[in-house]
């Protein structure tokens, strides 16, 4: 049979192999698939994912085997000079749900109704959450005490009755408290939902605030449960250090309140900035942007703005919205620049001295406008200030005379000077976003714009950088670098950075310096309130107003927009502190800086300095509205009562028929005007009662007149300076009181005399 | 019909093989070869002499098992804790299973595997009824219809029938040698076969089932003497078959259907990432292990994250482990068994002993081949286990006795060298 059918169907060349031969070869052939090429194949592949894939491999599968859980760091605190809380962190809650840990829709359901109750949340959007399969589903953050409690509970529920663990975890999570509210919003700052700041010192200092979290890093295996071998890291999280800063609650307080105030009796439209600085340091201490904004809850608009928004079309409100919020978070003491005005003259002329350019027979006349070039430029006074001496030109804050005085400085020299007061560059603060000057760039500067330029028109600085070179101007001629950050501490309370003051180069000598401290302190000599005159302190000042000019006109209801500044220094024998107010577009009743800024530092500097302990230093004029310490009479005898009452300066009165003194009004102690009446009462004679007339309008000697005429006494506060008016008094109007009460009366130095720049 | 003379060859070596048998058993147990006749031999025939079984290939086969073993129990030990509550319940019935195969290889070794020749039709039927029985039973895990219950352990009705389908061309291509070349002998029971257990792989599913048995029809048919043209028209179809599906988009098709095959790194949709979980944490496995592995028992992998890591995926946790050195040493290891069973089967004195042993010898080789290709995801993932390594009674049992039948094999081949 099969040699039948093999020649047939087998080629011939074939027979001459054997059937044992044929095998063998064929043998050989699956031996080489197999052995070479199968297993060849193999051991390329698994060297190719070993040694060439390998690494990456190796990191995807050591990412899903760690857990890494993070530990959030407390976020520092901040604090004043003086360490009140400003800003500080809270522990709060944050519930997270692990949704894979689910088995059945009923737990899901239980989950997250009981959530949704709890926290407030809409049930069906925490329903869709507990569907998810991941290990992490943030539910919601930051989350209270009370609410936490709440949700443990709920968890213990979950696992008990419906036999699901694991499924709601609360981690750690910080808050941000700010105790003060508004209190230097604009140099503090917030944060956002991480914790992380945004604005102020809470985003620059955002490195040391926020400290370093912490990670605990595990084996886990696929259901998440530790790995039995021994692999596990933990990283402490490190709280952020606490940051203290220059500005002290005090200080930004008095400033804040008088500001606010400000900015409403003016209808100021574009806010306004006050800076209190350290004159020999740099240290601000106080920074304001009238009006601020509440930390704790930085994202809602003033009233009237909101409605604003909400009356444009819907469109546009949401821009508008960030946009408005933008401008409330901006802090304008160094986001924003102004031309500073008649409060350059102070720059000016320290140039001018520095320069030698001025002897004591220098005089300038102002015919009430100068020509320069092509340009008529006027000075306030129309009918111009004659011929005046340099002291002279400065306190009539005098344009034409100004402009000589540039003239004389020359036009490098000035641009050299403007440089070197560090108002070309960043002043350099611990604050963002900090804005440019802009100034004549070098050579397309010409004579009209040095005219200009010497009082303080048509450049653009930062206010700081205005107070800065003010505080250099008085100092001894130091341009110091501003700061707000004093030290930093971390958690422990040990010092991680102290922060020193900063000579950045001396501008003028110190004799130039003292020079202008004489000149500066004599303007509000020669100008009273409208110079910033404060009673019993060496003041001394510059006020400005300046045009807004390049910019668009707001709605104010003068001719032009206006800025209103006053730049000041206290005491002027030995400079301690600078303080620059300035009221951007005032469209109250007037715009003068003497008019409207000068009261503001007067009002402030009235407090400061009292709390600042700066020695009071009366002139004879102001003595006589000092209030002093009533005298103790009582128990003496008539005479020997009138003669130390008149000893100590009070007129005695006596009443009765009695030989000693049983009572007296005022009360012992009670602080009134000197030469104030004391009515002593020798028996049980009833006191006669008197009544109160109105106070308000006066200055200070008319209420002593009118006091004595009621037989009141008075005692003052507030800016009882020569130009100083009564605004408020202790007792009503028409109230009956007993003859020689004390009516307190509080002055304010508002004034409408005398529109000197 | 003119009388046999390779009939009587082969009866002779039965009676010789018989006496000898015989003839040994109340003496001293002589499993392994004589030492007294080593004089004698030639340096290639290191240990193989007269009855006694071959002792290379029973060590290496030996040092496998011991290897797979140890791995088996390092791979499951997390998984058994975590499922069975008990570190050892794998590597206990493991070792059990082992007993009892290393009974049974011992077994076979000494059973002359010429009476299978006769009864590899019936075999084949045990295998077809196998087949049949699994279909009807309930479907386990997955819906598939892969193992036959029978209280202890399970049996792998596709493990019968690769054993049936090696064990029915050995005998019927040592019956009809001569006529192989011609298609009615060697393509057409070919197809026959393969195509009706394929249908019925099919119905279960098991589509790497049908692949192993594929491959061995074809091995057994080529080895058996069919004419090397067959093969290429059968490639050519093959090749042809796959161009179609290309053209007509099946193709995509059927890979798309293949559980992500080739994706297992890349996210794609949810469902898919699911899929490809088990293909994706042997990828990272394997790509832990690097050179020199992560230390014996050191796996990370073997923690859940690498469902089952006792069953086809062992091997990445070998890799991840013994790293790629230990990989290849593995694998030289297997290749040195392939080696050893290919060649004492070709001393065989008889075809049938010959075609058996390369059959069964190859098997382990191409699925260890296969098995590694699915770990590292060159193919779709597929059951197709590890032999001496991935854990399993009924195929462990089985092949132990399949590696009996080739220690018998080696009893005759070392005949001629007393």
């Amino acid at each position: 049979m099969e040699e039948k059918h093999t020649p047939s169907k087998t080629p011939q060349k074939r027979t001459d192999k054997g059937p044992n031969q044929r095998l063998r070869q064929r043998t050989a052939i699956i031996i080489i698939i197999i052995l070479v090429i199968g297993f060849g194949a193999t051991i390329l592949r698994l060297s190719f994912l070993t040694l060439a894939q390998g690494s990456e491999l190796q990191e995807k599968a050591v990412s899903q085997q760690l857990s890494d859980t993070v530990l959030t760091a407390k976020r520092g605190s901040i604090y004043d000079a003086k360490g009140t809380v400003l800003a500080e962190s809270a522990s709060v809650w944050q519930v997270v749900l692990a949704p894979i840990n689910f088995e059945t829709d009923e737990q899901r359901q239980a989950a997250a109704k009981g959530l949704s109750e709890i926290l407030g949340l809409d049930y069906e959007n925490v329903l869709e959450k507990t569907k998810q399969q991941n290990y992490y589903t943030v539910v919601k953050r930051k989350i209270e005490v009370d609410q936490r409690d709440k949700v443990l509970e709920l968890s213990k529920k979950l696992s008990e009755d419906y036999d699901c663990g694991n499924v709601i975890q609360l981690l750690d999570d910080y808050k941000r408290y700010y105790p003060k509210d508004d209190l230097a919003s604009c140099v503090i700052g917030f944060t956002g939902a991480d914790e992380q700041g945004l604005e102020g010192v809470e985003f620059k200092y955002d490195d040391y605030l926020s400290g370093t979290p912490g990670r605990i890093i595990t084996a886990k295996n696929a259901r998440g449960t530790n790995m039995p071998f021994q692999f596990e890291q933990n990283i402490e999280s490190e709280d952020g250090n606490n940051v203290y800063l220059t500005i002290d609650e005090g200080v930004q307080s008095i400033c804040e309140k008088h500001m606010a105030q400000a900015i409403i009796d003016n209808n100021v439209l574009n806010r306004g900035v006050c800076i209190c600085m350290d004159v020999n340091t740099g240290a601000v201490l106080a920074m304001v942007t009238a009006n601020g904004y509440n930390l704790n809850d930085p994202y809602s608009l003033p009233a009237e703005t909101e409605q604003k928004i909400k009356a444009l079309p819907e469109k546009e409100q949401a821009e508008e919205e960030s946009k408005s919020l933008a401008a409330m978070w901006r802090n304008k003491c160094v986001a924003d620049t102004y031309m500073p005005g008649s409060v350059f003259k102070m720059c000016t002329a320290s140039m001018a001295l520095e320069e030698g350019k001025i002897s004591d027979s220098s005089r300038f006349s102002c015919g009430g406008y100068m020509r320069v070039e092509d340009y008529d430029i006027g000075c306030s006074v129309t009918s111009g200030h004659g011929v005046q001496t340099f002291l002279e030109s400065f306190c009539h804050s005098c344009n034409p005379a100004f402009i000589q005085i540039g003239q004389l400085v020359g036009l490098d020299k000035f641009r050299d000077y403007y440089t070197a007061f560090g108002f070309s560059e960043k002043s350099g603060i611990d604050l963002p976003g900090e804005a440019d000057d802009s100034f004549w760039p070098e050579g397309q500067m010409g004579m009209v714009d040095l005219a200009v330029a010497s009082f303080g028109q048509n450049f653009n600085i930062t206010p700081l950088s205005m107070i800065t070179a003010c505080a250099a101007v008085c100092n001894g001629g130091y341009v110091l670098q501003p700061y707000v950050v004093s030290k930093i501490t971390d958690s422990r309370g040990n010092v991680v950075k102290t922060v020193e003051k900063k000579v950045k180069r001396q501008v003028i000598s110190n004799e130039t310096s003292k020079k202008m401290c004489d000149m500066l302190a004599a303007y509000p000599e020669v100008n009273g309130a409208s110079g910033g005159y404060v009673a019993g302190y060496k003041t001394g000042g510059k006020t400005g107003t300046s045009e807004k000019i390049g910019v668009e006109k707001v709605q104010s209801s003068f001719e032009k927009d206006y800025i209103s500044s006053f730049c000041g220094i206290a005491p002027t024998d030995d400079p301690q502190v600078a303080l620059l107010v300035f009221l951007d577009t005032p469209d109250g009743g007037a715009y003068y800086g003497s008019q409207i800024a000068a009261p503001i530092f007067i009002n402030i500097m009235t407090e400061l300095l009292p709390y600042l302990e700066v020695k009071t230093d009366y002139s004879d004029e102001d003595l006589a509205y000092v209030n002093v310490s009533m005298g103790d009479y009582s128990n003496m005898t008539v005479e020997e009562a009138l003669t130390k009452a008149e000893t100590d300066g009070f007129t005695g009165i006596v009443v009765g028929s009695g030989n000693t003194v049983v009572s007296q009004i005022p009360s012992v102690a009670s602080q009134v005007a000197a030469g104030a009446s004391v009515v002593l009462y020798t028996d049980g004679t009833p006191p006669e009662k008197v009544k109160v007339p109105s106070f308000l309008g006066c200055v200070s000697y008319e209420a002593n007149s009118l006091a004595a005429q009621y037989g009141l006494n008075v005692s003052f506060t507030g800016a009882v300076s020569s130009g100083g008016v009564a605004v408020a008094q202790s007792i009503a109007e028409g109230a009956e009181v007993s003859q020689g009460t004390v009516v307190t009366i509080t002055f304010s130095a508002n004034t409408s005399e005398g529109n000197s720049d | 019909m003119a009388p046999n003379k390779k009939m009587i060859l082969k009866a002779d070596i039965n009676r010789i093989y018989d006496e000898k048998v015989r003839s040994q058993r109340g003496k001293r147990e002589r499993l392994f070869s004589r030492p007294t006749r080593q004089r004698k031999m030639k340096s290639t025939k290191w240990f193989a002499t007269g009855m006694g079984i071959d002792l290379p290939f029973c060590i290496i086969l030996l040092v496998l098992l011991t290897i797979g073993t140890i791995m088996m129990f390092s791979a499951s030990y997390a998984f058994s804790y975590y499922t069975q509550g008990d570190s050892y319940y794998y590597l206990i019935r493991q070792l059990i299973f082992i007993a009892i195969g290393i009974a049974g290889m011992a077994v076979m070794s000494f059973f002359n595997y010429n009476k299978l020749h006769k009864i590899a039709p019936l075999i084949l039927g045990i295998a077809y009824v196998c087949l049949l029985i699994v279909l009807v039973l309930p479907a386990g895990d997955g819906g598939v219809k892969r193992w036959i219950p029978l209280g202890v352990f399970n049996i792998q009705p596709s493990e019968i029938a690769k054993f049936a389908v090696i064990l029915f061309f050995s005998h019927w291509a040592s019956k009809y040698y001569d006529k192989m070349q011609l298609p009615k002998y060697s393509v057409l029971p070919g197809l026959a076969v393969f195509g009706s257990i394929a249908l019925l792989l099919f119905l279960e599913p098991h589509y790497s089932g049908i692949v192993i048995i594929a491959i061995l029809t074809v091995l057994m048919l080529y080895i058996g003497g069919m004419q090397t043209k067959y093969l290429l028209i059968g490639g050519i179809v093959l090749i042809g078959l796959v161009l179609v599906l290309a053209v007509t988009g099946g193709l995509s098709y059927a890979m798309s259907r293949m559980d992500g095959w080739g994706q297992a790194l890349e996210y794609t949709t949810e469902e898919m990432w699911q899929t490809t979980w088990q293909t994706r944490n042997s990828l990272y496995a394997i790509g832990s292990g690097g050179l020199w592995g992560l230390g014996l028992g050191q796996s990370r992998q073997k923690y859940l994250y690498l469902p089952e890591p006792q069953n086809d995926f062992i091997f990445a946790i070998v890799v991840e482990e013994l790293g790629l050195i230990g990989a290849i040493i593995i694998l030289l290891i297997f290749a040195l068994l392939i080696w050893r069973g290919i060649t004492l089967s070709l001393r065989s004195k008889d075809k049938f002993g010959k075609l058996l042993g390369i059959g069964l010898t190859s098997q382990i080789g191409i699925q260890v081949v296969l098995n590694i290709l699915v770990i590292t995801d060159w193919l779709p993932n597929t059951g197709i286990s590890l032999p001496f390594f991935s854990y399993g009674g009924s195929s462990l049992i089985m092949l132990l006795a399949q590696m009996g039948i080739i220690l018998s094999i080696s009893r005759t081949a070392n005949i001629e060298r007393q």
